[in-house]
């Protein structure tokens, strides 16, 4: 659906260390999830900001977002949080990225029927199930 | 046509207690409500979707297509909303109303709250006024509330109360670890603390089990129905006698009255999936119980030649004086573990700072938080230093979770005659039914009262060995949500209240409101006791009418 950039994006919302980040908690499956049902009307407006966040990596560095080092990314991430971006956006950066902050984490932490959570790993991260329970 | 005695519409806290209160007296009574009975599963346990998270939909009703609502903002600007929105004011629709998806914290009000005018005198702007009954008048029924529903607390050390009759039938919920921590903060501050007393099974009760301390209670259904509603208490009750009729999906449309005004009646819209229909049921009596912004509604919608401004509003005063709580939120960063994962979380409270705080009107209660499922904890409880996203973040919620504690409490609400529900004519449910529009704020002296708990809030946390600290405190918006109240007020006259001491509604004799709308005042209580309590109480007196 959002090709690469996507999973790169999320896994630097939620990197992975002794816990899985996002994209290996599922978190791509909340998010087309939730852009097919409750979010639908907003499906174009996202997919847009995954689009102009590869164009920003690619006017920044000549390079897709997917491809950049860890660093990079993050840097390319925090000026479209500001609103510093280095190409014509057809949305609000700002805006875009808070729905874009929030989606992930309510398919990191949220429960795992949503799509994301998978094996609860958020839940028992956190120490709100215990690990046997899970 | 059939006649009833008592056609009671809502199904919540007030409606199901006079529903078996009028049935167990021998009267008929229709019982209607617009929502449906909820199972568990149909409650369910999602995390996006529940009555306390409600990003992007809810698990009490109503539906959120086809019911909207207008909100008028602080600037002006209206717009349309849907019940899971924040400012729709939701508390729910479905048989039990809130009391099905509630934390169940069951306080007595304060004394002084049922005074508060002769108290503090009246701030300018607001309409801040006695209750016509006392403390002392309604604690027989907060007692018979307490133990025909099911309280657990320990009534020996609830400081704000005058010394009790009756301690609770139940035990209260045990001590967490975070309980132990702020017990030695409050002690060192020189605060009094009290178990927070629950309508909820500690032992089993009632003919049902005891909690099994899951981590769901607020906004969610209580897997062993241990979380005591009035779908598991009164409302079987009033269906045993067979007196009592109960339709569900059944949406009041307006309350009949005859050609000369008198109150005949009620009809409502059948929301059945073979043919949706309307209805006429007649009575003798009709009591509204629907919930501080829905009852407001029904009265205004039930407009004739003889009430043209809907029934009980010769004065402008039904909708007036809207009013829930605000709730100052703390958080500290505990040096170590303090949650166990045992529900329902809520253990300890102190009720120190309701009244007698220099230089403000009232004040309220802080306890300590439900458990809250993660994702409500990242939307919730962060420190606003904090960043939304990245490895600082999730290491927050990785180390954290479990030694944040959390303080909160509602405040007195003071309350704003402008804050208030009105009719808005262009907008129409699905029925076509005008729907409520919800415009104003609370009173400023509220804002200084929450400012006033929120500062509490911290010092409480800092004494409990918190190093870390943040809070959040709303502005100057309307209250209202799942503690809404005030809109029906209870007094001496037409002019100033809706209904007499009884929620008789004034110049009419068989027309009542009973709900949280009689409220004069909220106190600075959770106040689905003093709900319950009146309600048996207007309950015995309509009885000896009927």
């Amino acid at each position: 659906m959002y090709s690469d950039t996507l999973p790169a994006v999320i896994d630097c919302l939620i990197p992975p260390d002794d816990f899985p980040g996002a994209y290996d908690a599922g978190v791509c499956d909340y998010i087309k999830q939730i852009f097919q049902t409750d979010l639908a009307e907003h499906a174009e407006f996202f997919r847009a900001g995954i689009d102009a966040i590869d164009s920003e990596a690619l006017a920044i560095f000549n390079t897709p977002f997917a491809l950049l080092s860890r660093g990079q990314q993050i840097s390319t991430l925090e000026g479209i949080e500001s609103g510093a971006v280095h190409t014509s956006w057809p949305i609000s950066p700002a805006r875009f990225f808070v729905m874009l902050v929030n989606v992930t984490a309510e398919g990191y932490y949220s429960d795992p029927q949503q799509g994301g959570n998978r094996g609860c790993a958020s839940w028992v991260m956190t120490g709100f199930e215990d690990a046997v329970n899970s | 046509m059939k006649k009833y005695d008592a056609i009671i519409v809502g199904t919540g806290a007030a409606g199901g207690i006079v529903g078996c209160v009028l049935a167990e007296a021998g009267k008929s009574v229709l019982l209607l409500e617009r929502g449906r009975a909820l199972s568990f599963s149909d409650v369910g346990r999602d995390h996006l979707r529940n009555q306390r998270l409600a990003i992007y939909g809810h698990n009490a009703g109503p539906e959120l297509i086809g019911n909207p609502r207008v909100f008028v903002d602080p600037e002006g600007r209206s717009r349309v909303v849907k019940p899971h929105e924040l400012d729709y004011h939701n508390n729910a629709a479905c048989v039990g109303g809130g009391t099905r998806v509630y934390g169940a914290q069951a306080w007595r009000f304060h004394p002084d709250d049922f005074r508060m005018a002769s108290k503090y005198g009246i701030p300018e702007g607001s309409s801040l006024a006695d209750w016509p009954i006392s403390y002392e008048t309604l604690e027989p029924f907060y007692e018979r509330a307490e133990w025909e529903l099911g309280v657990a607390g320990n009534g020996h050390v609830i400081q704000h109360e005058i010394p009790r009759k009756r301690n609770y039938p139940l035990p209260p919920v045990p001590p967490s670890p975070h309980t132990i921590a702020l017990q030695h903060g409050a002690r060192h501050l020189g605060w009094g603390t009290t178990s927070v007393p629950l309508l909820i099974n500690t032992e089993a009760y009632g003919g049902r089990a005891s909690c099994i301390g899951c981590k769901y209670c607020v906004g969610f259904a209580c897997p062993t129905d241990a979380k005591t509603g009035t779908q598991n208490t009164v409302i079987p009750r009033a269906l045993a006698t067979g007196t009592c009729e109960l339709k569900t999906s059944a949406v009041a449309e307006t309350i009949e009255t005859d050609d000369r005004g008198n109150v005949i009646g009620v009809s409502y819209f059948v929301n059945s999936s073979v043919i949706p229909h309307r209805e006429t049921a007649r009575s003798r009596f009709v009591i509204v119980s629907a919930g501080a912004i829905e009852s407001a509604r029904l009265l205004l919608n039930s407009r004739s030649s003889f009430h043209p401004a809907g029934l009980g509003n010769e004065y402008n005063q039904v909708g007036r004086n809207l009013q829930g709580h605000l709730y100052p939120r703390a958080y500290g960063l505990s040096p170590a573990r303090v949650f166990n994962g045992i529900g329902p979380g809520v253990t300890i409270a102190t009720t120190q700072f309701n009244h007698d705080n220099p230089g403000i009107i009232g004040g309220g209660m802080l306890a300590d938080d439900f458990i809250k499922p993660p994702i409500d904890f990242w939307y919730d409880s962060l420190p606003p230093d904090l960043p939304r996203w990245g490895i600082e973040n999730k290491r927050f919620m990785r180390d954290n979770y479990t030694r944040v504690m959390h303080v909160r409490g509602p405040v007195q609400d003071i309350p704003n005659p402008d804050g208030r529900v009105t009719i808005d004519d262009t907008v129409r449910d699905k029925w076509g039914i005008p729907v409520a529009r919800l415009s104003g704020t609370t009173h400023p002296a509220t804002v200084e009262a929450a400012e006033f708990m929120r500062e509490r809030g911290e010092q409480w946390l800092r004494a409990s060995g918190c190093e870390r600290v943040w809070s959040t405190q709303p502005g100057l918006i309307l209250s209202g949500r799942q503690h809404q109240a005030g809109t029906c007020r209870m007094g001496g006259d037409a002019i100033s209240s809706v209904t007499d001491e009884w929620g008789r509604v004034h110049n009419h004799n068989n027309l009542f409101v009973v709900d949280g709308s009689l409220h004069v005042t909220n106190g600075g209580f959770n106040p689905v006791l003093t709900i319950m309590a009146l309600a048996f109480r207007s309950a015995e007196y309509i009885a000896r009418l009927i």
